[in-house]
């Protein structure tokens, strides 16, 4: 069965790639956690560069990941353009009052340098969060992913959801295909040219009765292999997949901690105590 | 004599869901170290003596127990299922299902991860059980990259740890191949043997398990135990005829010949067994009159010339051509991935062909749609639960001629029939939901009949059944050929089938056709055989002890048991 998600399922051999589950985890908390907190070109920047570097480090199949770059990007362009379509004026709030009007179409409808520079922002923000959850989607496997999880004290019972999803899904997406062949040969129409989009739904509602039945029973042998080889005996276990730290790991560890501090720093001055919702704007 | 590892004593066992006992009476003492075949039909209770051994019951089933069953010492009613699979290593009969890692290191290391065992210690372990099963080159393979005997034996270095003494096979051959099935039996009797387990395996095949020797069989019927023995005695009496279990080929064809089957003869092993006492019988029976069966063939009704077909970039189908003719019953074989099913898919018209043509009836066919084609060839897959979509037998019967848009009326006569050549017409008003296995099975068959289709094809039609549903299913399936005159081709790894109920074996070995002809000269063919993971059958076998030709002697035993089946056993003269 080829593989058709973005998810590796064996983990690759790059510097990234080589890092623990629980560092890779750990680490994309941390750095959501540091793009929500502001709204500061100078904090986000670096990020964005760092997210490019790794990305490129990965050695990722360009043709799938450029698909999904590609959709991200539209979808925020035009979120961005919405939002200068409800508020033209929202920069004004965001960048300490001023107005610099660059190109006026109507009335209402004008670009300013401070909405220009708010929009920039906030669109650059959205795609480092992208290019940081595909760095850490490219880099992990699903174990590894589940044994990040538990250690950072998730339990073990909901972190194994992650990987046997991720075993089983393929096997599903065979069974539903071989479920909707049966039924095609048995004329049910699934070419859109041919039914329109209605019937279409109607009998695709037909391929989920023996695809929930044919599911519940693998669910049934799956669940009994796991009882039979200790599944849910201790409270705690180990993960196969979760090497040893090596010393790249001590040093993301480090790093981790420090911008932790940092963020609970920023967070505290700047979000919880705030004088003003000014966002850093170089040229007031 | 050594301890015994398992115990039952007056052990019964209900199911929560059921009225009445599953088991009854069930004495039993297996020793450390012994190997133990657990034979007996569908429904017998075979699995679920094994599951109340391994703790699945009751705990993941809940049910009664009564009487005592003793694992290691351990009362099972009393004994967690974990403290259980600490002695008990359970390899389960659903090879996929059953492999819960994403990788074949992470799955055999399941069971440590669950014990928290430290991964420096657990390297190692998982190491060491790989070689032991010869998968230590495929510790980073996903599990849609192995073959079902791969996963398989992934399954069992994953229950082998440490203190486990005793491993139980539930139905171990049901999805492999005939060589795969095999090595399998080979790689239990190893495992057996060099690491010093306790051995049970569930199967309904006896012949297949007999290919390496076991210490003892307990047949079971109607959940109790019949027989508990060595093997040889069983073989000589009739018990296994009347519980529904298939005799050994070489053991019919003895019987048919008139020997006297004794206990102390090593009837167990067709190539230690002293057959100087049967030698004349034996050969006379050769030389016994049959009926050639002649099948009633008509003219040519599918033809595929030269098809190539790739998925991807590599062929999975080169060059294929071969004709089949109106009325005939042939059987694809060959290893799994050597592009059968393929074949079957392009005849359907789900997959196109990239070369060449298929043609029915004269006309090339491949550019109809898949629902015009399903009206000429129909398709039934393997397991009826992925084909059925209504709560009742005529709806689903009817749901092809309804998608079709046609009258009332036509859709009436069309289901009728259908039905009543399926013999379900009674049933008609059932739901789906409360008939068996093997009806489901004619209810899928029904609804692709009811098209009136020339050819079907049926994907595996008897996996996963005893002798007696396997009998049931092939009956039916070889009078709706006789009678009606259905053209049917099989998809099958079941050799037994394929000499039994088909005329001629077209053999796939890495997407060519390498053999095409009568499925006793394919099995006599030792090329064929190795090139597509075939086993020679044990009258392959016996004939070359008794200096017969052995396709002369596979073909006069196919006429004579066709006799039989039709006619009932001859007078001895």
């Amino acid at each position: 069965m080829e593989n058709r998600l973005l998810i590796n399922l064996i983990p690759g051999d790059t510097f990234l790639h080589r890092l623990t589950g629980k560092t890779k985890v750990r680490t994309f908390i941390i750095l959501l956690v540091y793009i929500i907190m502001s709204f500061d070109i100078r904090l986000i920047m670096p990020l964005f560069i760092l997210s490019i570097i790794g990305l490129v480090s990965l050695r990722p199949n360009w043709k799938k990941v450029k698909y999904f770059i590609i959709v991200i990007t539209v979808v925020n362009l035009l979120n961005i353009v919405l939002f200068w379509l409800a508020g033209p004026d929202i920069g004004s709030y965001w960048c300490g009052g001023g107005n610099t009007v660059l190109v006026s179409l109507t009335e209402r409808l004008f670009l300013s340098a401070e909405t220009l520079w708010y929009l920039s922002v906030r669109f650059i923000k959205m795609i480092t969060s992208f290019m940081v959850s595909l760095v850490f989607i490219l880099s992990i496997t699903p174990s590894e992913m589940a044994a990040g999880l538990y250690s950072i004290k998730v339990p073990y019972k909901i972190c194994t959801i992650f990987s046997i999803a991720f075993r089983y899904i393929p096997d599903i997406a065979r069974d539903y295909n071989n479920i909707k062949v049966s039924l095609q040969t048995r004329g049910v129409e699934l070419d859109p040219k041919k039914a329109s989009l209605k019937s279409r739904l109607k009998q695709n509602a037909l391929i989920l009765v023996p695809l929930i039945i044919t599911s519940f029973e693998r669910v049934g042998n799956i669940s009994n292999a796991m009882d039979l080889r200790g599944y849910g005996r201790g409270k705690t276990r180990t993960y196969y997949s979760e090497h040893e730290e090596l010393k790249a790991d001590k040093v993301f560890k480090a790093i981790y901690i420090i911008l932790l501090l940092f963020c609970a720093y920023w967070i505290i001055t700047q979000n919880i105590m705030p004088q003003d919702f000014r966002m850093w704007y170089p040229f007031v | 004599m050594s301890t015994p590892i398992v115990e039952f004593k007056n052990f019964g066992f209900r199911y929560k869901t059921q009225t009445s006992p599953t088991l009854h009476d069930i004495n039993l003492t297996i020793h450390r170290g012994e190997k133990v075949l657990i034979l007996g039909p569908s429904g017998s209770g075979k699995s679920t003596l094994a599951n109340c051994i391994n703790g699945l019951n009751p705990f993941s089933y809940d049910g009664v127990i009564t009487g005592s069953c003793k694992v290691a010492g351990m009362e099972t009613k009393n004994a967690s299922i974990f403290a259980l699979s600490k002695v008990v290593g359970t390899v389960l009969q659903d090879s996929d299902a059953q492999f819960v890692g994403l990788s074949v290191g992470e799955d055999i290391a399941f069971a440590l991860e669950n014990q928290g065992i430290p991964r420096k210690e657990m390297l190692p372990m998982v190491d060491q059980a790989a070689r032991i099963v010869g998968m230590e080159d495929f510790l980073l393979h996903v599990p849609y990259d192995l073959s079902g005997g791969q996963k398989q034996k992934v399954a069992l270095a994953g229950v082998m740890h440490g203190d486990v003494e005793l491993l139980i096979f539930d139905e171990p051959l049901a999805s492999l191949d005939p060589r795969m099935g095999m090595t399998a039996v080979e790689l239990i009797d190893r495992i057996h043997r060099e690491q010093n387990k306790t051995i049970l395996i569930i199967e309904h095949r006896l012949e297949d398990v007999l290919h390496r020797h076991v210490d003892r069989i307990v047949l079971m019927n109607e959940g109790r135990i019949v027989y508990d023995g060595e093997p040889d005695r069983l073989l000589a009496s009739d018990l296994l005829t009347r519980h529904g279990i298939r005799e050994p080929l070489y053991i019919m064809a003895m019987k048919y010949a008139g020997c006297e089957l004794e206990p102390g003869q090593k009837l167990s092993d067709i190539h230690e067994l002293d057959l100087s006492p049967f030698e004349e019988k034996l050969k006379k029976q050769h030389l016994a009159k049959v009926d050639k069966y002649v099948p009633k063939i008509g003219e040519e009704i599918l033809k595929v010339e030269n098809v190539t077909f790739a998925y991807g970039k590599d062929p999975v189908l080169k060059d294929v051509s071969f004709t089949i003719k109106r009325g005939e019953k042939v059987a694809f074989v060959g290893k799994n991935g050597a592009g059968k099913s393929t074949m079957a898919k392009l005849i359907c018209g789900i997959e196109r062909p990239r070369e060449g043509r298929i043609m029915l009836n004269g006309a090339d066919y491949t550019s109809l749609s898949i629902k015009e084609i399903a009206e000429k060839v129909g398709y039934v897959m393997q397991n009826p639960n992925q084909m059925l979509v209504k709560d009742m037998i005529k709806d689903e019967v009817e749901l092809a001629m309804l998608l079709r848009g046609r009258s009332r009326k036509e859709i009436d006569e069309a289901v009728k029939k259908a039905l009543k050549m399926c013999g379900l017409w009674p049933m008609r008003n059932w739901p789906v939901s409360a008939v068996s296995y093997g009806q489901k099975k004619r209810v899928t068959i029904a609804s692709i009949l009811v098209l009136q289709p020339d050819i079907i094809i049926l994907d595996e039609p008897t996996a996963g059944q005893d002798f007696r549903h396997y009998t049931e299913i092939m009956e039916f399936l070889d009078e709706l050929n006789r009678e009606y005159g259905i053209t049917i081709v099989f998809i099958t790894h079941d050799m037994h089938l394929a000499i039994q109920y088909t005329d001629r074996a077209v053999v796939f070995a890495e997407g060519e056709v390498v053999a095409d002809d009568s499925v006793y000269k394919v099995l006599s063919d030792d090329q064929v055989i190795n090139r597509a993971n075939l086993k020679q059958t044990s009258l392959y076998t016996l004939a070359m002890r008794l200096g017969i030709e052995p396709e002369a002697y596979i073909e006069h035993f196919i006429n004579y048991e066709r006799m039989v089946r039709d006619h009932g056993k001859p007078a001895a003269d």
